[in-house]
């Protein structure tokens, strides 16, 4: 991934996810990974076009997005249903949304597509021909996996 | 999101969201997020406007405030949507009341994204994550 | 203790036919410990852990090494060992970490410091004894002595559970190097060699730098003398001793006019108009920046695109803002550098043909097909399988007329690639 990108996805997560969550948040090694990777229960996507393409995924648990769900909301969620999927999404959209805008300030001309959620045990994201950016963030609700995928178009 | 705020006590100052005859603003809440829908529905409400209508997308934005009009005061409005985005939208509905006053709200916070939306004749620019005082500092300066 | 003496002595006298076990040695709350170096992938200084709540408690976290996610393992809060240094939670000071691997599973194991590498004669190993350890019987494959020291030599397969199986991955004309003929010292030599390298420097022994590590090995034995003790690689500083003769030339640094000149008339051979290079291994881009003032000094109208890539991020994030003082920089550079300060910054013209990323070249990647592909000292440094696999890459994307530079002491087998002369510098095209 372009060398560029990376400082914006990893400021934006860690600046929305302290202001919306609170302190607490801890980042991990930034890594490359390829091939499908299974996810931990809770992921929601957000489409990149443009100058590139690509996408963010937000990787977590369920308890994690329960947590973090109730958390925003100011109440205690114990499914996921459709505030909570949203709550997450709509967490997706802030974290990708203000990188988008970083990128902006460099010279990069990105948009976003409006974000999608997944659930489900034993899910696999399958990427064909794809090297995925793992930006790991600890909160106090558990780990998310910022997972980015994006190309240049040649 | 928790409110950071203690509410005031109605009895002793009177809620923003209510002009000077004490009728309550009426909002059209524009957003595909559930979840943001909530949280300026909270702000608002708490502030004593009237929440008159949502939609989760540009086109049914424009449809409910044609609705509505002329009992809807102002109008949040999300940019990034399926079907019709904010920017289009506020085109729209601009093209239908001129003195239409739309606050955009976005995750969004590039800086010709703004300029493009003030330019075209949006009221205010608000970038989430929401904060309460600001969402009412901002809609208090857009319908004075 | 005498007949313990008696024992030692009659090792040191055997020792150079029969050294034919080599162990990373360790120490663990006091006690000398060991492990079998082909179990060895690297050791390593870790400074910073993900803490992983809800597991073991001897499980001290994971640890992201260059893309590869271990577990790390405290084993002395596995054997219930005291722990001799200071209560540190690994997450801020730094510890000592072994990593094992073990089939194709990657462990890391923090101890309390570890040692060197030692060679003994695997007869000398004795079966374990209560007396000896600590530790549970079951986890000890022996023990054996050593210039007065005693050794516990772990079965790491047991304290881990997992079966060793070795996956041999070989190709007709590309080979690892073998070990381990008894009866050939020489190649027992070689083999140590071998390990220590990937150990210390996690650098690959293959067809691809044979010649030279043997090359290298002779020039070695006459610097170092012939006793078997002098001549193996005890240390990383043993290891990057020997190393030192195996870079190309301007490694890590700007190229000089004389590089300059060798490369250039490679270069006819580029047809003009759009070119495109690939620079994998790129480092800091001392090297990309040194290629991009050479094509666009040589090809003043052409448009040129060159992606460069490294997997340290540390380093490949610096390198679109790099900075570098008046003495580095080279006189070539003058067109394409602004003062910045006291220093330079290189100017758009040059960063804009330049696309920086971080990037793992074992994944898959969406680089177009290129003229050029410059990779001097990066395929040794990667797996025997991964070797194979990068070196077929390069033959996809590049271009039939194309141009591979790869490093001075590198070579690839010519059945696929045909060598182009050249002295100090090794560069083929590919055999369509």
């Amino acid at each position: 991934m372009r060398v560029e990108y990376i400082n914006p996805f990893v400021e934006a997560a860690f600046d929305i996810l302290k202001e919306v969550l609170g302190d607490d948040v801890q980042r991990g090694e930034l890594y490359l990974k390829s091939t499908s990777k299974a996810v931990m229960g809770v992921a929601a996507f957000v489409g990149l076009a443009g100058n590139v393409e690509g996408r963010v995924l937000f990787d977590m648990s369920m308890e994690t997005a329960l947590a973090i769900a109730s958390e925003m909301n100011g109440e205690t969620l114990t499914t996921l249903d459709d505030l909570g999927k949203a709550t997450i999404t709509e967490l997706a959209n802030m974290i990708t949304a203000q990188a988008v805008t970083k990128l902006h300030d460099l010279g990069f001309t990105f948009d976003l597509t409006p974000p999608a959620i997944f659930t489900g045990e034993n899910m696999e994201i399958t990427d064909n021909e794809v090297e995925a950016l793992i930006v790991p963030v600890i909160v106090k609700q558990g780990k998310i996996e910022i997972n980015v995928a994006v190309r240049e178009r040649t | 999101m928790k409110t950071k705020m203690d509410f005031p006590s109605i009895n002793e100052r009177k809620p923003e969201g209510q002009g000077d005859g004490g009728q309550a603003y009426k909002v059209l809440i524009v957003d595909d997020s559930m979840f943001v829908k909530k949280q300026i529905t909270q702000i608002l409400s708490s502030e004593g406007f009237e929440v008159v209508g949502t939609a989760g997308d540009g086109l049914e934005g424009l449809e409910k405030y044609k609705e509505l009009y002329p009992d809807v005061d102002f109008v949040t409005m999300d940019i990034t949507m399926p079907k019709m985005d904010g920017i289009s939208s506020l085109e729209k509905i601009l093209e239908f009341d001129k003195d239409a006053k739309v606050i955009m709200v976005s995750a969004l916070g590039k800086q010709d994204l703004v300029k493009k939306a003030l330019l075209i004749g949006a009221k205010n620019y608000i970038v989430k994550p929401l904060d309460r005082v600001k969402v009412l500092e901002r809609v208090l300066q857009s319908i004075k | 203790m005498n007949a313990l003496e008696d024992k030692v002595e009659s090792t040191v006298v055997e020792k150079i036919e029969n050294v034919d076990y080599k162990m990373v040695t360790f120490s663990l709350a006091g006690k000398d410990y060991s492990i079998d170096i082909m179990k060895v992938r690297e050791i390593s200084k870790a400074t910073h852990f993900t803490y992983v709540p809800n597991s073991l408690p001897y499980v001290k976290g994971v640890y992201n090494l260059r893309g590869d996610i271990i577990s790390i393992i405290d084993l002395r809060t596995m054997f219930n060992l005291p722990s001799v240094k200071s209560e540190k939670d690994g997450s801020d000071g730094s510890d000592e970490i072994i990593i094992l691997r073990l089939d194709d599973y990657l462990l890391g194991i923090i101890v309390d410091s570890i040692d060197k590498v030692v060679g003994i004669s695997s007869r000398t190993i004795q079966p374990p004894h209560p007396i000896f350890g600590d530790i549970n019987i079951k986890f000890i494959q022996g023990v054996v002595e050593k210039d007065s020291k005693l050794y516990i030599i772990l079965d790491v397969e047991s304290i881990f559970g997992q079966d060793a199986e070795d996956v041999e991955v070989t190709s007709v004309d590309f080979h690892q190097n073998e070990v381990f003929n008894e009866n050939k010292p020489e190649q027992l030599n070689m083999g140590f060699i071998s390990e220590t390298l990937r150990t210390f420097s996690k650098f690959n022994v293959t067809d691809l730098n044979n010649k030279w590590v043997e090359k290298r090995f002779n020039e070695w034995k006459n610097l170092k003398g012939n006793s078997s003790k002098d001549l193996q690689l005890h240390s990383e500083a043993d290891s990057e001793e020997f190393l030192s003769r195996f870079y190309s030339p301007d490694t890590g640094r700007f190229w000089s006019d004389d590089y300059r000149n060798l490369v250039y008339p490679f270069l006819n051979d580029i047809p003009g108009g759009s070119i495109r290079v690939w620079n994998p291994g790129c480092g800091k881009g001392y090297e990309t920046y040194s290629i991009a003032a050479l094509l666009s000094d040589k090809f003043k109208d052409s448009s040129i695109k060159i992606w460069a890539n490294d997997k340290d991020l540390m380093s490949i994030s610096n390198a679109p803002n790099l900075v570098v003082d008046k003495q580095t920089l080279p006189e070539y550079m003058d067109n394409y550098v602004i003062p910045v300060n006291n220093r330079f910054q290189f100017s758009k013209n040059i960063k804009d043909i330049i696309l920086f990323e971080y990037h793992d070249i074992t994944h898959p990647n969406t680089f177009p097909e290129v003229d050029i592909i410059i990779a001097r000292d990066v395929l040794s440094f990667l797996g025997y399988s991964e070797q194979l696999r990068m070196i077929n890459e390069f033959k996809e994307k590049l271009k039939a007329d194309g141009i591979l530079i790869i490093g001075r002491n590198e070579e690839l087998p010519d059945n696929e690639w045909k060598r182009i002369n050249g002295n100090n510098i090794t560069v083929y095209k590919k055999i369509v």
